[in-house]
């Protein structure tokens, strides 16, 4: 989808999220068992599910 | 940007990726089945496992378990011993010619823990698994190839960097996700490398960085181990007797050490002479309880003539950088699930790599300037 000129904020502020919750998710199953390794799988979900929504044909 | 930061950008993030691009999609095809090694390992029968007892079955003492290790070689030499933390029932030792040796000719020695039986030869140095754990490790090259593949990596970060910074003209005009099908291959690719890309960005830069920081793995330890044997010397600790008298049966050794560390586990026991302890003591490895801890070892050393148990120096920063890289770059820490994801952003890289390649294949083949890719991406 095309949008007016947007600037570095507008760019960057979904991929510092999914960044973000992708180092999170990362450390989490570092930290502990059970419940953090759940945190993990949640937070790296979602990098995972934008590629598999960028790669689907519609 | 100025146009001219962006043909600087563009000609870094074009190098770097194609001398790295073949390099690493051979280390993802090949990581793949790697993050699932132990499950293969399992399936197809090749791992070895204790047989069930009872679990208050007692245990036999360190030393019996080397003993039954050497005498399935004879003529090796001990290493390590090391705890296996998903079966408490099994010591694996390690054997070599040398202790001091580059472990090409290793060999390891299951032992079950209790009735401390050799429980056969494990099949490590043969089959796909093998080749492909090579492949990815060192491409048959030894230590060369571990520190080529680690320059790979090198380019891949100033890829991953540079391509950050070409998203942004890319994006301008585009909302975050968007992948146009419908125009012409071309920017479908483009959008799928930007899309793929930036989403697994974070991901890959910790694969990519805890890989590079594996490839120095024995250079690390060798600077740990003379950092250890310098700070022994400072501290003037009487010379250690020699180790082939009067040694101090291993077993006690451990003992000692979980004695002075009480909250931790043996995660790890090294010989004199070996990478991991000094010329002249023990080292008993001792990590914590969580994921992150106990990958963590500790150090004690004990001298091997009296028994004493010596605190080691703290571990360097480096070594711990090291020890913390192993379980983020294999992704064995968080479960099956984390595998899986794990399996998943690695097949994600790969399109990133193969469309990169192909982006730059068709341009190649029929010279467009990078402008008129933005002005078509407006």
């Amino acid at each position: 989808m095309k949008v007016d000129e947007q600037g570095l904020w507008a760019i960057f502020r979904w991929p510092l999220a999914i960044g973000a919750a992708s180092a999170a998710g990362l450390l989490a199953a570092l930290l502990g068992d059970g419940a953090w390794d759940a945190l993990s799988w949640l937070l790296l979900a979602w990098p995972v599910g934008w590629c598999l929504r960028g790669l689907h044909r519609r | 940007m100025s146009p001219r930061a962006l043909r600087g950008w563009s000609w870094v993030h074009k190098w770097t990726s194609l001398v790295a691009t073949l390099f690493m999609l051979l280390l993802c095809l090949t990581g793949l089945p790697l993050v699932f090694y132990e499950e293969i390992d399992h399936l197809a029968g090749t791992r070895i496992e204790a047989p069930p007892m009872p679990p208050d079955t007692p245990r036999a003492p360190l030393d019996t378990v080397v003993a039954a290790a050497v005498a399935a070689f004879p003529g090796k030499v001990p290493l390590y011993v090391f705890a296996e933390k998903d079966d408490p029932g099994l010591w694996l030792v390690k054997l070599d010619t040398r202790v001091d040796t580059d472990e090409r000719e290793e060999l390891l020695a299951p032992i079950d823990a209790r009735s401390a039986r050799w429980l056969g030869r494990p099949v490590f140095d043969e089959g796909v698994m093998h080749v492909f754990y090579r492949l990815h490790v060192d491409l048959f090259a030894a230590e060369a190839g571990r520190l080529f593949l680690g320059a790979m990596g090198l380019l891949l970060v100033l890829s991953i960097v540079s391509g950050t910074v070409l998203y942004a003209p890319f994006m301008r005009r585009l909302v975050f996700g968007t992948v146009r099908r419908d125009r012409s291959p071309q920017l479908r690719w483009l959008d799928l490398h930007n899309l793929l890309g930036i989403v697994t960005l974070v991901w890959l830069l910790v694969v990519g960085a805890t890989g590079i920081v594996n490839t120095w793995a024995n250079q690390i330890l060798q600077a740990w181990q003379a950092g250890q044997v310098a700070a022994l010397k400072r501290s003037a600790a009487p010379p250690a007797a020699s180790i082939a008298t009067a040694a101090t049966p291993i077993q006690r050794a451990v003992d000692a050490a979980l004695a002075a560390h009480p909250h931790m586990t043996l995660s790890q026991f090294a010989f004199p002479g070996t990478l991991l302890s000094t010329p002249d003591h023990y080292a008993v490895l001792l990590a914590g309880a969580t994921p992150l801890t106990a990958r963590l070892q500790t150090p004690v050393l004990v001298e091997p003539g009296t028994g004493r148990v010596l605190e080691a120096a703290a571990r360097p920063a480096l070594a711990t950088a090291l020890q913390v890289s192993q379980p983020l770059h294999f992704g064995d820490y968080g479960g099956l699930p984390l595998k899986l994801l794990w399996c998943l952003l690695d097949l994600a890289t790969i399109v990133v790599l193969w469309s990169g390649l192909v982006l730059w294949w068709r341009k190649h083949r029929r010279p467009q300037p990078l402008s008129h890719a933005i002005g078509a991406a407006r």
